[in-house]
């Protein structure tokens, strides 16, 4: 666990380096380069949000070379819609709702059904972080994508509202639903 | 405010009913472990944020972007490629150069013709200068090297010779001008290179 946390912490060491040697002063700039087809620009994107938009993919196709497809395909996707992206959102949410909608498109191509196991008959005492792994597995697919934005990738509910096209108070009210699933699931689950 | 177990939902759902929920868990074993759960939820989601290093995961990304990109040059690429292979294409088929006399001049005219030659015969007038002065080791030395430059000489005057002679056949066409200096270019740059290894040698020595 230590060296996961020192390889994390690294990578984002080098992502801000980057970050700070990058020649977009604002998101304006950046958004306009990458209107211009700019792959440095793109790289930029690419740098700053990465580790988001395959942790969000993952969740959802519950493997590694699948969410790097989905990102690649979101970048795609990003490339062929710039011009119609108008600014109306952060670029940061506007990539989260692509590769949310990529990773949905992609489950279904490989049509990969999640099995989901239940940790119920196993009698083993076992970590609350795999135990809340599995539950959220087997929550409500909505509530479970909010819970995702909201808690593991620390997103606000005015953009995960932004992202999945709802009012803010459904974002609050799915996210309250989502604990108390996973709270009555973990209390069934021995631990 | 006294709460009860009945009023943990709504407890969770507005903070500021928590610390009254909280005295009531204190002394309730199944809302204590409730609440506990409740934050530890969120003190451990963070947690399955899932993070990897993926080295080539940009590269591919660029490697798709760059076959997205618009290619109006490869186009006109294609399109020019198309058009010269149809030009050589006519150019073998109607072997404008075995043609004489007016239709020729339509490929060079009379004076540019006069200018070429006069220019062509200084050129190979001045490689012949060369050549002379590289002959003088060339011809004497036994080594495997000079014996390929020798046979590479050889080639390039035989080469030249007949385009000479097809070019003075068809002496208005520009292509064999255009083959004739290209020859007399390789025969020159073959000279240089040997007298600049001998040169290089005589320093050594």
């Amino acid at each position: 666990m230590p060296k996961k946390k020192r390889m994390v912490g690294a990578s984002q060491l080098a992502l801000s380096n980057r970050l700070q040697a990058s020649e977009y002063s604002n998101e304006a700039d950046l958004l306009a380069a990458c209107r211009r087809r700019d792959v440095a620009a793109l790289e930029q994107l690419y740098l700053t949000h990465a580790a988001r938009l395959k942790s969000i993919a993952f969740h959802i196709l519950r493997n590694r070379q699948d969410a790097e497809d989905a990102v690649q395909e979101t970048f795609v996707k990003l490339y062929r819609g710039i011009e119609g992206f108008m600014g109306q959102a952060n670029i940061g949410t506007w990539l989260c709702r692509i590769v949310i909608n990529a990773s949905y498109d992609l489950a279904r191509k490989r049509q990969r059904t999640e099995e989901v196991v239940s940790l119920h008959s196993r009698d083993e005492r076992l970590p609350l972080k795999v135990v809340l792994d599995d539950a959220l597995r087997r929550i409500n697919p909505r509530r479970r994508m909010v819970f995702l934005l909201f808690e593991v990738e620390g997103l606000r509910h005015s953009e995960i509202a932004a992202i999945l096209e709802i009012p803010e108070g459904t974002s609050k009210a799915w996210l309250f639903e989502a604990k108390q699933e996973l709270k009555q699931l973990l209390m069934e689950t021995p631990r | 405010m006294i709460l009860e177990c009945k009023d943990l939902e709504r407890a969770l759902r507005t903070p500021e009913l928590m610390p009254d929920m909280r005295a009531h868990a204190e002394g309730c074993t199944a809302c204590r472990e409730q609440l506990h759960l409740w934050s530890e939820i969120s003190r451990v989601a963070p947690r399955l944020h899932e993070e990897w290093e993926s080295p080539f995961l940009w590269q591919r990304i660029r490697a798709n972007l760059d076959s997205e990109a618009p290619r109006p040059r490869l186009f006109w690429r294609r399109w020019t490629l198309a058009a010269a292979a149809v030009a050589a294409l006519a150019a073998l088929l109607i072997q404008p150069w075995r043609t004489r006399g007016p239709q020729g001049r339509e490929l060079l005219t009379e004076g540019a013709l006069v200018e070429v030659q006069r220019a062509e015969a200084a050129y190979a007038q001045s490689i012949e200068r060369l050549s002379a002065l590289a002959a003088k080791d060339l011809d004497r030395s036994v080594t495997p090297l000079a014996a390929a430059y020798r046979e590479k000489l050889q080639v390039l005057n035989s080469a030249i010779a007949d385009l000479k002679a097809n070019a003075d056949a068809n002496r208005y066409n520009t292509y064999l001008r255009a083959e004739l200096a290209s020859l007399y270019r390789q025969k020159q740059e073959t000279l240089q290179e040997w007298l600049r290894n001998e040169n290089a040698k005589t320093n050594r020595n």
